[in-house]
């Protein structure tokens, strides 16, 4: 425990003396629940074609295969709803279509597994820098 | 089988066109779409000191200097940390013009933060229960930057982002049922991945089908020197190459030669270099240390070593 906070006040201590602007107040925590490090929304068509939007999760796919097996050998850019997926594709073998095809993982009939979102939810990937780096300017300088 | 499968599709596929015609989601102008896209990243929290989308406290001042001032600092850039175009340099003058309009006449409207977290953060304003627009109780709470231990991997029903009303969402597996029994960290999943691999804890395939697959592990690290105080970076191929193909960093992110690269903590924080796996899918960049791993000479603090 003290363990912890000597080393949150260490990290203060080193965010507010190099990075003070940009780093100031790192985490903002809204005190809501929030989603899963690295959980993928993806919403290019989704909410258009009236299905909830599709959740990957990372962290449970991460457990079985390493990064390499999606990002270099199916192909997979490193970009949130930048690989253009849709569901010929998938039917086709080819994005999550690559293993949920009945034979590595369960098939594409289980819709609501992928398409789990709450309507609406756009495109992106949760609990990132980019979302959570997030100060309020008038509070820069605090602590 | 296949035939129901490829109905049911059909079927959604035919939905789809309808749907189309009822905009579940107010159709954004240029200005907005621009905004979401591309300012949200900076403009929505006020990272680094930019003016928070709808603080009109925040945009008072700037909206004096007049529209054709905003318009140039959009288009151009500003100082230190507004980037021309927002970065976004290949979009036409007037979509970033529109994205200007439409920042200025939140900040009139008076659109109070709560208000104007909608149209760039979904997902958080969805996560809110009740998000108490102004005299928010949780602005007391004793920890305002710790999330509290019971808040940190909810099960997928309670995370904000899946719909409980989907039944699917509660055949999904809660993080935690998992993480309990794996080596924990400080951020991120809380799962201290390199661990878990090392001690055998998780296999992940290193091939599609094949479980007898392994990697090629290289051991080459690269000391990357940092000005200033902070300890140097070492960047460590073993770690990496453990989880990833070279060719997911060389040459897309990385020429594959020692200070080839520029890397910098700004490029880092923005999603580039390092940045583009750690803060979205590897340890964030809250962990400072895990990459200003070495000590400068004996002593840490002596920092003479601007070179
Ligand atoms: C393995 C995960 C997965 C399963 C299972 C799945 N989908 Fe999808 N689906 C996706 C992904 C990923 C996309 C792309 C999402 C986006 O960009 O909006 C998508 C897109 C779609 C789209 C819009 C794009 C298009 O192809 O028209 C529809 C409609 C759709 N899915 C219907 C279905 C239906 C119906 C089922 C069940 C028969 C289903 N999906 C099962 C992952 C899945
Ligand atoms: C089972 C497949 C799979 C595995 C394994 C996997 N990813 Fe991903 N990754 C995805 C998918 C799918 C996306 C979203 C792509 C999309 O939306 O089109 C993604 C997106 C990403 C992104 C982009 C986030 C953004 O928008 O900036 C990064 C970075 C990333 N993954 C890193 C990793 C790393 C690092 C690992 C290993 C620890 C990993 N991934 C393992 C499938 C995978
Ligand atoms: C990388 C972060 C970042 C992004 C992305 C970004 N901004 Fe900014 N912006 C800033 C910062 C920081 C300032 C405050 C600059 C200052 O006055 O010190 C700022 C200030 C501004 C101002 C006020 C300028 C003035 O003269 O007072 C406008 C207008 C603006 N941004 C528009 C935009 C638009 C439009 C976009 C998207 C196309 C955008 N910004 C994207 C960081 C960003
Ligand atoms: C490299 C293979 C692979 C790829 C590619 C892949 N998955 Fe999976 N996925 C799996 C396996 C294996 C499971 C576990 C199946 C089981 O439990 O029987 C799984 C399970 C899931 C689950 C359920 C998680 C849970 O809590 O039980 C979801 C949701 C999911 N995948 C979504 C996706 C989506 C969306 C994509 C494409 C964007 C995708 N997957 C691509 C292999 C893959
Ligand atoms: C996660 C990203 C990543 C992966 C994966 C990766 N590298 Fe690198 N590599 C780097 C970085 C960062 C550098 C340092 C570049 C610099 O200093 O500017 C580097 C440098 C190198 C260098 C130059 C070394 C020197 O002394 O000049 C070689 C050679 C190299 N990598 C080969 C590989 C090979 C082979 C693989 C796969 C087995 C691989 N890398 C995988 C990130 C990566
Ligand atoms: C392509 C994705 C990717 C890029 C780019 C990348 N990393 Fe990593 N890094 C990972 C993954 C995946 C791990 C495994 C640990 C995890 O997921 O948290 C890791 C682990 C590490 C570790 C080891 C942590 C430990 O516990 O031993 C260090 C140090 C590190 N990265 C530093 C860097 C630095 C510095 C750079 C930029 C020069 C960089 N990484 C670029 C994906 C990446
Ligand atoms: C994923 C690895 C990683 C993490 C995490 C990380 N850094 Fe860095 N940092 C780097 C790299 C790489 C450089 C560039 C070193 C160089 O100049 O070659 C750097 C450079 C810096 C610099 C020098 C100035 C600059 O902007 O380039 C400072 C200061 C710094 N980091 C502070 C921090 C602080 C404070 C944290 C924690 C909030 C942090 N870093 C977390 C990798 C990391």
């Amino acid at each position: 425990m003290s363990l912890r906070h000597a080393w949150i006040r260490q990290r203060r201590a080193l965010l507010s003396a190099l990075l003070p602007v940009a780093l100031a107040g790192a985490l903002v925590a809204t005190g809501d629940a929030r989603a899963e490090y690295a959980d993928v929304v993806i919403n290019n068509y989704s909410d258009a074609a009236g299905m909830r939007p599709v959740i990957f999760p990372h962290w449970f796919h991460r457990i079985r295969f390493r990064c390499k097996v999606c990002h270099a050998d199916l192909g997979f850019q490193f970009k949130a709803g930048g690989n253009e997926i849709n569901m010929v594709k998938i039917i086709d073998g080819q994005f999550c279509g690559a293993c949920h095809n009945g034979d590595i993982a369960w098939s594409v009939e289980n819709c609501n597994l992928c398409h789990s979102a709450k309507p609406g939810t756009p495109t992106q990937v949760h609990e990132s820098t980019i979302q959570k780096l997030a100060i309020q300017p008038q509070a820069g300088g605090q602590k | 089988m296949m035939t129901r499968r490829f109905s049911t599709l059909a079927a959604c596929l035919l939905l789809s066109a309808t749907a189309l015609t009822s905009p579940s989601f107010a159709q954004n102008d240029a200005g907005k779409a621009v905004y979401d896209k591309v300012c949200v990243a900076c403009h929505s929290a006020g990272i680094a000191g930019a003016p928070k989308f709808g603080d009109a406290k925040d945009w008072e001042p700037r909206i004096k200097t007049g529209m054709n001032a905003l318009y140039e600092s959009a288009l151009k850039g500003k100082a230190p940390a507004m980037p021309a175009k927002g970065g976004a340099t290949d979009l036409p003058d007037a979509d970033i013009k529109a994205a200007v309009d439409y920042m200025v006449a939140a900040a009139k409207g008076g659109a109070k933060p709560a208000a104007a977290a909608a149209p760039q953060a979904a997902p958080a304003a969805a996560a809110a229960p009740a998000p108490a627009p102004q005299a928010n109780p949780a602005a007391l709470n004793f920890n305002r930057l710790l999330k509290p231990a019971s808040k940190r991997n909810p099960p997928p029903p309670e995370d904000g982002i899946h719909d409980p009303e989907n039944d699917g969402t509660h055949a999904l597996q809660p993080p935690l049922t998992v993480f309990q029994s794996l080596p924990r960290s400080n951020a991120g999943n809380r799962v201290d991945w390199v661990k878990a691999l090392d001690t055998n804890q998780i296999g992940p395939r290193w091939d599609r089908t094949d479980p007898t697959a392994a990697p090629v592990v290289m051991d080459l690290n690269i000391v990357r020197e940092v000005k200033g105080s902070m300890p140097d970076v070492v960047y460590p191929h073993k770690q990496h190459t453990a989880w990833l193909d070279c060719s997911n960093c060389h040459p897309q992110i990385f020429i594959p030669q020692k200070g080839a690269n520029q890397i910098s903590m700004a490029a880092i924080l923005l999603g580039q270099k390092c940045g583009v796996c750690h803060g979205k899918v590897a340890f964030p960049v809250s962990e400072c240390r895990i990459c200003h791993s070495k000590k400068k000479n004996v002593m840490p603090v002596k920092n003479a070593q601007a070179n």
